[in-house]
């Protein structure tokens, strides 16, 4: 008769026969699993621990309302989607407003048995919805938005998510700063749907009796826990306890987190002025502004001026000539980096659009069809760019007001970063040369506002399946293009 | 004897700082001059990076909790990003004060210490310490390693203070242990290998060592200062504690780069890929030749029977029989050649893992040109590449900076991995990869060669890794020493990379160790430069 034990360890002919297929991959994986081994066997480990391509993750947060859990969790999503790692919000308020749109204070004491249990109903919707859209091989990160404030609740999900294989990393927001509290109830909370259309003053009062009700039976995660792998971030980073980080992607998620600051500023973004490429329709190349490039570089200082004011700034450039000259007029300090170089066509580098269509046909209609995707021969794609840029990404995130002069692919990239654009969206958004973008990221999206230099410019745009020369519009430096709109909250 | 140099410091501990050369983990040498580093991104006028100000990193712990070994890996990161960072150990201060014989009295780390032990103490202390303020305030050093025990709080506080006043951060990595068998390991593996404990019985020698730190050393407090910097690593780094350490750039990638840190040591293996069909096409991605097969199968059973035989020794030397061979990963690029190269391993049930930042540099417009067309076609570019061959990037290429930059996640990956690692990638990419590997200089790391010949072997060791050659026999000579797919841009004649090994030899001593020793040793793990190829 075998015994027990025998059944738990696979097989040994099972482990050295167990082979990744290879072929069905993107052509840029990041940090993305080249394969994942999932369904039948649900094999985490190849004999010698978790794989990092095995790894789903659930991200639950944990802390009392008003401690910014809920902006920490829209921007680990935007960030994750950034990278083309598939991540999705379990928002348990959102569950709990079905049946409860606008409750009181009083639903959420303790006490209130009722209040309880519809609580304890959303908590296990969201989890089980969670755990379902798991089932979808390419789904990786969730993230559990709600205050998990007892440890029975989250040893509950710490169950839950073992018995679906998932791991769970705990993130803890625990903050005492009066002024940072404040400031949440009153942007936030009081735009929360569970106040939409009340009296603001009124809203805040609930909503601080709300916290009350939750501080009385708040538990912070602490030494009994220690087997659960969890970050704890006190009064906005001043300590951060980590706990048992089992992968390379936990620790990119505690690192992405301990970069965040939510002290206010704003980013401006541009092209590079129109250059002679731009004039002749070429793609690529190292060209020097056109007259009406050089224009806009002698505007460009105004501009910034009139929407920054006083406010210190960095410039960041490209290593191209075409925006160091957009920059040089600009009194500010400057940096050039290498990073923001724009997207290397390949072949097809200072050829125009034109021409690729009647040289390279099979490829100019590949790009049209995924054009993230699509790499250009010897080149990169938006998908690479991405990749280039996540370095930039976390020193904007650490920075407070920066200046970036790039170029069209790149401003893309870095636009749907904080914008959360979809990628079959964000490579084809049109940014008009001449343009000078705002961005202010609020708790839940991301302000934009457009200032034009009114210097006129060719059109690089081209729309999918044309093989248009830039033409000469004078309206498309005027008018606003056609925007992609932010994330709101889900 | 106050007026001791570092000199004399250098020569009488073995393992200071030694004389410039790829064969040797760098890792201990002061760089001599200056030159951006592996992946720095930019340059600021002082020579310090991200506007991050100086910073004293102080480890605190117990011998044999890992100190060593978490300076040396993190001054080896930093470095890489281009952070000037050199590593003080103190104890290697007082093996030169008391030489290498002595020993330093009993009380030496006693509180209660005798005057005179109290005096040696504070002699060596204010040397290392003005070694570190030399190095911060007048050879633009941005972070400074201080590795030493560090027990008290009171100590801590004050030293913090003294660097305070030079305005200089100070954050402390506490590496301390709750579980004893982790200390033990550790024991086993770095500390008892000494010529007192030959003929002992390791679990005996454990002890005897552990009571010995414990009488040497009664006193130790935890790091609880909150109004210190500080990190610290429970357990080789299952629970890490982050206090007050938000206050730049550096520190928060220093925390990062720490998480994925562990002090199980493992292999890394480096092999080129196999030749193609379309030999000198860069944007093609040709499949393997025949003889690109050929080359495949014969390197993974050169390093399959390679594993084995060092398996076998191991059990010879004591291991138990039955200890299993660490399992190997093996990583390549996207391109055909590399993940065709490593599909022989891949039929055998070894895991294959592709990388896109793996694949080589972009030769730009050098592509498909020999290096006399090119300096024929772009003579101003070759002048310059010969001054910066490492920061030189030829009209629409990457130089070799831009390809370390889109490595740094496999960096962090590699210190992650827990297997042994075989890495299939292009000569460029292997290049960098052991630059990082054994802190080579930027300006060595373009004129490393890997002929096809041969698997690099990097074993760890908490002080400083090193490196081997396999060898692969019955390769078709003119396989071995060209690289008919590679980027043929041209580098300059170097003379700082002798093909003579240096070995470890202390600074001053300058005896070279012969050549053909060396290579039969299999301690030659590099040859020179372009310059000596036949």
């Amino acid at each position: 008769m075998p015994s027990a034990t025998e059944s738990s360890s696979p097989p040994k002919e099972a482990v050295e026969q167990y082979r990744p297929n290879l072929m069905n991959q993107s052509p840029a994986e990041f940090m993305r699993p080249t394969t994942r081994t999932r369904g039948t066997s649900n094999a985490k480990t190849n004999g010698v621990g978790v794989q990092v391509e095995d790894t789903r993750i659930c991200v639950v947060m944990v802390g009392l309302p008003a401690r910014g859990k809920s902006l920490i969790a829209q921007k680990v999503v935007r960030y994750l989607g950034w990278l083309s790692i598939t991540a999705k919000c379990f928002n348990v308020g959102n569950y709990r407003r079905t049946a409860t749109p606008q409750p009181n204070a009083a639903f959420f004491d303790t006490s209130n048995k009722e209040g309880e249990r519809l609580r304890k109903a959303a908590a296990e919707a969201a989890v089980a919805d969670m755990v379902k859209w798991f089932k979808k091989p390419d789904n990786l990160i969730a993230i559990l938005d709600a205050t998990n404030s007892t440890k029975a609740r989250r040893r509950w999900i710490k169950e839950r998510c073992d018995a679906e294989g998932i791991e769970s990393l705990f993130v803890e927001s625990k903050c005492d700063d009066e002024d940072i509290i404040m400031s949440n109830i009153l942007e936030v909370k009081t735009t929360s749907p569970d106040y939409q259309g009340q009296d603001p003053e009124e809203a805040a009062k609930d909503f601080r009796e709300r916290i009350k009700m939750y501080e009385r039976v708040y538990e912070t995660l602490d030494e009994d826990e220690a087997d659960m792998t969890y970050c704890k971030i006190i009064d906005v980073g001043a300590q951060v306890i980590i706990n048992r980080i089992q992968d390379y992607l936990q620790s990119r998620v505690v690192y992405y987190l301990m970069n965040l600051h939510i002290k206010p500023r704003s980013i401006w973004i541009s092209r590079h002025g129109e250059s002679m490429y731009n004039l002749s329709g070429q793609i690529g190349g190292d060209a020097d502004l056109s007259t009406r490039g050089e224009m806009y570089a002698k505007a460009l200082p105004d501009l910034v001026k009139q929407s920054a004011g006083d406010l210190p700034l960095t410039v960041w450039t490209s290593t191209l000539k075409r925006t160091a000259q957009t920059a040089r007029y600009l009194p500010y300090e400057k940096l050039s980096w290498k990073a923001l170089d724009e997207l290397d066509s390949g072949v097809c580098d200072g050829l125009t659009y034109a021409e690729i269509a009647q040289n390279y046909p099979e490829d100019f209609k590949a790009r049209d069809d995924d054009k993230y995707n699509y790499r250009y021969l010897g080149g990169e794609s938006y998908r690479d760019v991405v990749i280039r840029l996540e370095p930039i990404i976390m020193e904007l995130e650490r920075s407070e007001n920066i200046l970036i002069v790039t170029h069209q692919a790149v401003l893309r990239c870095i636009y749907a970063y904080f914008m959360g654009s979809p990628q079959d969206k964000s490579p084809w958004m049109e940014v008009p040369l001449h343009t000078l973008i705002k961005l202010t990221p609020r708790a839940y999206k991301t302000e934009e506002e457009r200032m034009f230099a009114n210097i006129p410019a060719v059109s690089t745009f081209r729309e999918k399946g044309s093989k248009a020369q830039h033409q000469e519009t004078e309206e498309s430096t005027r008018r606003n293009s056609p925007m992609i709109s932010g994330e709101a909250k889900a | 004897m106050d007026t001791l140099l570092t000199a004399d410091v250098a020569a009488k501990s073995l393992n200071f700082r030694r004389r410039s050369s790829t064969y040797v983990d760098a890792i201990h040498d002061l760089p001599e001059k200056e030159s951006m580093a592996p992946a720095q991104l930019y340059s600021t006028e002082s020579g310090r990076l991200f506007h991050s100000g100086r910073i004293v990193i102080a480890t605190v712990g117990l011998p044999a909790r890992g100190k060593t070994h978490t300076s040396v890996a993190l001054a080896r990161y930093l470095r890489w990003l281009g952070v000037k960072t050199h590593i003080f150990h103190l104890g290697d201060y007082r093996r030169a004060f008391v030489g290498a014989k002595g020993e330093v009295p009993d009380d030496y780390f006693h509180v209660n210490a005798s005057t005179s032990s109290v005096l040696l103490r504070n002699k060596i202390l204010k040397k290392c310490r003005e070694d570190i303020l030399n190095f911060l305030n007048h050879e633009n050093g941005q972070i400074a390693i201080y590795d030493a025990v560090n027990p008290l709080a009171g100590g801590r506080r004050a030293l913090a203070k003294e660097f305070e006043k030079h305005n200089v951060q100070t954050m402390f990595i506490e590496s301390t242990c709750t579980d004893e068998r982790i200390i033990e390991e550790n024991v086993r593996s770095v500390k008892i290998s000494s010529p007192d404990y030959i003929g002992w019985k390791p679990e005996d020698a454990v002890q005897d060592y552990l009571k010995r730190i414990n009488a040497r050393i009664p006193h130790y407090e935890t790091v609880e200062e909150s109004d210190l910097h500080y990190v610290k690593m429970i357990n080789a780094g299952e629970r890490v504690v982050v206090n007050n350490c938000a206050f730049g750039y550096l520190s928060q990638r220093i925390v990062f780069y720490l998480l994925n840190l562990h002090i199980k040591s493992r292999q890394t293996y480096f092999c080129r890929a196999g030749t193609t069909r379309d030999e000198e096409n860069y944007k093609g991605d040709a499949s393997l030749s025949a003889e690109g097969q050929d080359y495949a199968r014969k390197m993974s059973e050169a390093l399959i029977a390679h594993r084995e035989s060092e398996h076998q020794n191991l059990i010879k030397q004591g291991a138990p029989e039955s200890s299993a061979l660490k399992p190997l990963t093996i990583w390549t690029s996207t391109r055909k050649r590399t993940v065709e190269t490593a599909s022989y391993l891949e039929n055998k049930g070894y895991r294959v893992r592709q990388r896109s930042q793996m694949s080589q540099l972009n030769p730009g417009v050098c592509e498909k040109l020999s290096e006399r067309r090119i300096r024929e076609l772009f003579p101003d570019e070759v002048a310059k590449h010969e001054q910066d061959p490492y920061h030189h990037r030829y009209p629409r290429a990457e130089s070799y900076h831009d390809l370390a930059v889109r490595l740094e996640p496999i960096i962090l990956e590699l210190e992650r991995e827990q297997n042994d690692l075989l890495i299939i990638a292009h000569e460029s990419v292997l290049r960098v990869l052991y630059g990082y590997l054994m802190a080579c200089s930027a300006h060595d790391i373009p004129n490393l060669e890997f002929p096809r010949d041969e698997i690099i072997e990097i074993i760890p060791a908490s002080y400083n890794n090193s490196a081997k050659r396999i060898h692969i026999s019955d390769l078709p000579s003119r396989l071995v020493p060209g690289s008919p797919e590679d980027i043929k841009i041209p580098v300059p004649p170097s003379g700082t990379i002798s093909p003579l090994s240096g070995m470890g030899t202390p600074a001053g001593t300058g005896t070279a160790t012969p050549e053909t020793s060396g290579r039969e040793a299999g301690l030659l793990p590099l040859r020179g430069n372009i310059s000596t190829r036949p």
